[in-house]
């Protein structure tokens, strides 16, 4: 047993510096002391008889006990580690076997002796191989029927890390917190592995023998009772091979179902523009954006691009953009938001409605009066809040451009769409064009007529290549059952999960990185994709599925996509030549270029339609008294297919930083009214029980600065049932309160306390910097105003100090590292986390763990609120280690394992170091993290085939933080070296840096003055963190400036 | 401590078997192959590669095809099963050793891996402890000889072997570096 296993008292230096600090009270043994809101009711007394008060200064929280000023908090931030953290684990071995997915680990104790190691060569080494360095190859991924371009990584065959292609329209180089973690779905050892039928274990070709029975059976009556259940899917090869199966069975279907897919779009444009069109949205043209409950920055196929271009608009100096938001739960859009207007989901169509009226009512708008009156006076929304953003609007004719949701109805999508066209907005900041989807439906509504003729026995063979419809399903369609009563279901499943438990044939899924296959981006460009790794547990493709039922399933996914491209190559602009050729380029490019489609230029909105149609769409969406429930796809799970990763269930969520969890957020004066308690230090929360129709749930509250009153918002891809080990037992499942009328919100829920509290995994209060403002936002008008308050902030935060030692001149150096973060234009999306966690083989630690605040990633993304409870203003601030030239861990660590290079990088040597954790506790940044157990001994061989070979993997005992992806350094620099040259700005990224959508990181050569790093580090609204501690920083920060309406602007 | 930086503890010259009678002494001496024809990766990559079988076989399909001897590389390729090698050198898991730096800036193989022209089955020449990797960081000119000469077994720097180092190390532009992270991430 090492020292490690104890927490000595001399663990916390700085705990006897300040002995004379109250402790009582501490520990994780004390008595949890309830606390019954006063916080919350003393915050909403004030923020009533604040107003007219003199604003203080500005203060940031992150949680409602810290604007309090909780004692228990206080007490719990002059501790290094929250309470516990030091302790064994009373997590049972087997749970925490579980989480690593429980294999065998040998044992890999190194050494400088020679082993009995062994050298195995290739037998045949392919052309492009060079052991030891990295290949790079193009393909597409996507969950929502478009694809966007990644690049993977690989390491003598293995898939080692995701980047974004930079040719991609969708991508632009970034990626996005799934897209990153795709390696964890690939090497995850509970995947589905055997084919079935019934438990039966089955062949390849046994199984296309009886599919081609089954076909043939019913080719007898056209395919009748033949029906195929499918994820929502642009690939022009299933479109292909959905019309020559329907070809060949004229009476079957097709159903494109995806639970978190929205109708409203579809049907709103369709009613505007009497047809299926797609919105495609250009945020770089627009001057003024208003989301109507659009969380276009925090998911779905645009937001990487739509992040990138949304923050190309965010500085000062050039004309700046100004986003509206108008959203009940606060989002990734909600944050980065400039004005904010929390309104319940189903309030947000008296919302547009208002807005259209207001319009209306000034000259020039007239149709839009017309079309409003359809609504029948549904109104909601501040009328000056309205009158504002009308004006704004109006201002910035042509250069606007106004979003509604997924969640909304089609009444919405019309009238946004009706206020787009009046405000000239078509053709510059939104264009539209024919759907690439295969079916314009895809959303839960899209599931009853198939689960009508399942229940009425029309089906006899369902295909389903959709993910996990049982789980998914509105549950008043009580889904499984009507599943179970299939004679033939044949599920492509990736884990065996609630669907697979209710299917007959079980046919073990390629995972995406394993298969061949297309797609395309949102402007219609096709992307080949291409494996990157034969299927580890022999999986087979969607592709080859629907193949079986052509008779071409032994062909192989690879041969059916490329003669489908061979035969279709004189289509694709450009193309000519020998198609081996053209084919090599496509698929080496990534993108199939020219092959976007052209918006439609010609078409008329039919304002009278949307007037018409409205009265009959408002009638149908929610009505009545009652609270509101609403559900969004999670943005770490999505619609669950991702629970199985534990890095995405470890990653904080990017607002409410909840770790391996969903809760039901609701309001602080809900919560008071509802009697929620709250426990220890505000991580702990009454459990409510949630009534809707007849479905119930529990479900543990979490109170959200910034939800609307009367309404609860409840994440789905939670409470999952199926095999997956790392899924299991985390959160509930919001999607049994769902029904198939309205998906997505509806009012008439019953709320009440249920017995017991529950204990969440918040990283929201570890890592505290003790109340120094930490992350400066300013606005437009103060920031142009050289003697505002902001501006002097920002002057005193990056002058110089007085020292009394020379500092070190790094100026000689070829190199001098540092970073940029722009907190004006990240928007807290969290990617960069993962993309970190990859790269730098950071393990896991599990829910038990991160409570005790142990969680292992090096990078964080802190989120503070300022201002009102219940209306906050809220900046997230990207905190790594920030590599101090006067690095106050390097005086602390008595064996030198963390010292400074020539360049200036605070290096961490894990070889030396023996755990004292001084340098954590003088760390006033809080970014040095603690391998308190042995995170990777564990992890099976499977998933080691995915970690950075060109990264150490730390045991126990052992320090650890941010490098500046040092490895990524130390290659490039003796790639350059070798040949003769400096690294250029530009070509050395860090993996957060690379991974951000919205470009915010920026980093290289401070020595190098014409660098995007020096440039932005000389940017006006450059500050050092802590900067009064005299630690002299490499990674600098630019502040936030908002964009505010003079109109609404406070105080 | 002492101990284990003697010879025998870093286990340094005691020739390892291998499962082939591979002789680079023949290879190199009589036939003059270039160390890079075999172990070609060794400018382009941190890793000296093992050849493939499919490389002994670009002259073992025509000279001494016939062999016994070479019977266990015939039978790696038809079988498609590498040949599995006994390693010699090996640094640690956390050390990240790079070939194509040292070998692009005029470290020859002879440096670290000895007379292997002289040797019938290849042993370890050198401790490979870290001081020993330092010593030459510290002062690397004595060990630097021109690009064009780093297979050459038996170069010798005339004159002053540190004076014309240092105009080497001009030349080739040599940086070494000591900070940990340039060998430990």
């Amino acid at each position: 047993m090492s020292s490690h296993d104890q927490d000595p008292p001399q663990d916390h230096p700085e705990d006897h510096a300040r002995s004379t600090s109250p402790r009582q009270g501490e520990g994780a043994s004390a008595s949890p002391r309830r606390i019954s809101l006063p916080i919350v009711d003393e915050a909403l007394a004030a923020t009533e008889t604040a107003s007219g008060a003199v604003r203080e200064q500005r203060k940031y929280w992150r949680s409602i006990a810290e604007k309090e000023g909780s004692p228990k908090l206080a007490a719990a931030a002059l501790r290094e580690f929250p309470p516990g953290a030091s302790e064994l684990p009373e997590v049972s071995r087997r749970s925490f076997m579980k989480l690593f997915g429980g294999g065998a680990a040998a044992a890999g104790l190194a050494a400088c002796h020679p082993s009995d190691e062994q050298a195995i060569p290739f037998v045949r080494r392919p052309e492009e191989v060079t052991p030891g360095n990295a290949l790079h190859f193009a393909t597409a991924y996507g969950v929502e029927g478009y694809g966007r371009g990644l690049l993977v990584e690989s390491h003598e065959g293995r898939p080692t890390k995701i980047e974004g292609n930079p040719d991609h329209h969708d991508s632009l180089g970034a990626t996005i917190r799934y897209e990153q973690a795709l390696l964890q779905g690939l090497y995850d050892n509970d995947r589905a592995k055997q084919l079935k039928h019934k438990d039966e274990p089955l062949s390849w070709n046994t199984f296309l023998g009886q599919m081609a029975t089954l076909a043939g059976r019913h080719a007898a009556d056209g395919g009748a009772k033949l029906r195929f259940l499918t994820d929502p899917t642009a690939s022009p090869l299933q479109l292909e091979l959905r019309k020559r199966i329907l070809e060949k069975f004229p009476k079957a279907k097709f159903t494109s179902y995806s639970s978190i897919a929205g109708d409203g779009a579809a049907d709103g444009l369709r009613l505007a523009y009497g047809k299926y069109v797609e919105a495609r949205h250009e945020l770089t043209r627009a001057a003024v954006i208003v989301s109507l409950d659009a969380d276009f920055l925090g998911e779905g196929p645009e937001s990487v691009r739509a992040m990138r271009q949304f923050a190309s608009g965010r500085l000062p100096g050039a004309p700046m953009n100004r986003l509206y938001v108008v959203e009940p739960a606060l989002t990734v859009t909600g944050m980065s938001a400039d004005h904010r207007l929390r309104l319940r989901a189903g309030d947000v169509a008296g919302f547009a409605l208002a807005l259209a009226a207001e319009l209306g009512r000034r000259p020039g708008f007239a149709q839009l009066a017309g079309i409003a009156s359809g609504g029948h006076g549904v109104t909601a929304g501040d009328p000056k809040w309205i009158s504002a953003v009308a004006s704004d609007l109006i201002k910035h004719r042509g250069q606007s451009l106004l979003m509604a949701g997924r969640r909304q109805s089609a009444a919405v999508h019309a009238v946004v769409a009706a206020l787009n066209a009046a405000l000239d907005n078509v053709g510059t900041t939104v264009t539209y064009a024919t759907p690439l989807l295969a079916d314009p439906l895809s959303g839960p509504k899209a599931l009853a007529p198939l689960a009508e003729e399942i229940a009425a026995g029309q089906v006899d063979t369902l295909v389903i290549t959709a993910y996990n419809p049982a789980y998914t399903a509105p549950a008043d369609l009580k889904f499984d059952k009507l599943l179970a009563r299939v004679p033939n279901t044949i599920y492509c499943a990736a884990y065996e999960d609630e669907t697979a438990a209710v299917c007959s044939y079980i046919v073990p899924a390629a995972h995406q990185l394993e298969s061949w296959g297309d797609a395309r981006a949102t402007d219609g460009t096709i992307s080949i994709v291409q494996p990157l790794i034969a299927p580890l547990w022999g999986g087979h493709t969607d592709i080859e599925i629907l193949s079986a039922f052509l008779g071409e399933g032994d062909l192989g996914a690879y041969e059916v996509l490329r003669r489908s491209w061979a035969a279709k190559q004189a289509t694709v602009p450009g193309a000519t030549g020998e198609f081996d050729q053209v084919w090599e380029k496509w698929v080496g490019d990534g993108v199939i270029v020219g092959t976007e489609t052209t918006p439609e230029a010609a078409l008329t909105l039919d304002g009278a339609a949307i007037q018409q149609g409205l009265g009959a769409l408002l009638a149908a969406g929610p009505k009545g008294g009652g609270v509101e429930i609403a559900f969004v796809p999670d943005y770490k799970v999505l619609d669950g297919r991702f629970a199985n990763s534990a890095w995405l269930q470890e990653l904080p969520d990017p607002v409410h930083k909840i770790t391996w969890d969903n809760a039901a957020l609701l309001s602080p004066a809900m919560a008071k009214s509802l009697g929620v308690e709250v426990e220890r230090d505000n991580d702990t929360f009454s459990v409510l029980v949630i009534e809707y129709k007849d479905r119930r749930v529990h479900a543990p509250a979490l109170i959200a600065p910034g939800h609307a009153d009367d309404s609860i918002t409840l994440a789905l891809g939670y409470g999952r049932t199926g095999s997956e080990s790392v899924a299991d037992g985390v959160g509930f499942n919001a999607g049994l309160l769902r029904g198939s009328d309205a998906p997505w919100f509806d009012r008439g829920a019953q709320v009440s306390l249920a017995t017991g509290m529950h204990l969440f995994g918040l990283t929201q209060n570890h890592w505290s910097m003790e109340n120094r403002e930490p992350a400066i936002a300013t606005s437009l008008a103060d920031f142009e105003n050289p003697r505002s308050e902001a501006r002097e902030l920002i002057e005193e935060r990056r002058a110089a100090l007085p020292t009394i030692h020379e500092p070190h001149d790094y100026s000689k150096e070829q190199y001098k590292w540092g970073m940029a973060i722009d907190l004006g234009k990240c928007t807290g999306c969290s990617t960069c986390i993962v993309a970190c966690q990859s790269e730098n083989n950071i393990p896991t630690v599990g829910r038990d763990q991160v409570v005790r605040g142990r969680e292992m990633q090096w990078l964080r993304v802190d989120r503070y609120y300022s201002g009102e409870l219940e209306d906050p203003e809220v900046i997230v601030q990207p905190l790594a280690c920030v590599h101090c030239e006067t690095a106050p861990c390097e005086y602390v660590c008595p064996v030198n394992a963390t010292v400074h290079s020539d360049e200036g990088l605070n290096e961490m040597v894990y070889n030396r170091c023996v755990g004292t954790r001084y340098c954590s506790n003088n760390c006033p940044y809080k970014v040095r993290r603690f391998n308190f157990l042995d995170f990777t001994s564990e992890t099976p061989a499977v998933r080691r085939l995915g970690m950075n070979p060109e990264v150490t993997v730390r045991s126990r005992g052992v320090m650890e933080k941010c490098t500046y992806c040092v490895q990524r350094i130390e290659r490039k620099r003796i790639e350059t070296r070798v040949a003769g040259r400096l690294i250029e700005d530009g070509e050395l990224k860090t993996a957060c840096q690379q991974s951000c959508p919205a470009g915010a990181i920026e980093f290289g050569n401070l020595n190098d003055l014409k660098s995007r790093v020096t440039k932005a580090q000389g940017d006006e609204r450059r500050y050092d963190l802590l900067h009064e501690l005299g630690t002299r920083p490499r990674t600098a920060y630019l502040a936030r400036v908002r964009n505010l309406n003079p109109e609404l602007a406070k105080g | 401590m002492l101990w284990a930086r003697t010879p025998y503890a870093r286990a340094m010259e005691t020739p390892i078997e291998q499962p082939l009678e591979f002789d680079h002494r023949h290879h190199t001496r009589d036939e003059g192959i270039d160390c890079r024809y075999c172990h070609n990766t060794v400018d382009k990559s941190s890793f000296a590669s093992i050849p493939p079988t499919q490389l002994c076989l670009n002259c073992h399909s025509q000279v001494w095809n016939k062999s016994p001897l070479l019977e266990p590389v015939r039978k790696s390729f038809i079988d498609n099963k590498p040949l599995v090698w006994n390693r010699v050198y090996k640094v640690p898991e956390f050390v990240y050793f790079n070939h194509s730096i040292h070998v692009g800036k005029g470290v020859g193989c002879v440096t670290c891996h000895g007379r292997v022209d002289q040797m019938a089955a290849v042993e370890k020449q050198t401790p490979l402890t870290m001081g020993w990797c330092l010593e030459c960081h510290r002062n690397p000119e004595k060990n630097l000889r021109p690009v064009s000469e780093v297979t050459n077994m038996t170069w010798h720097a005339e004159g002053d072997a540190e004076e014309s180092g240092r105009v080497l190390a001009e030349k080739n532009d040599v940086h070494t570096r000591t900070s940990c992270t340039t060998c430990h991430r």
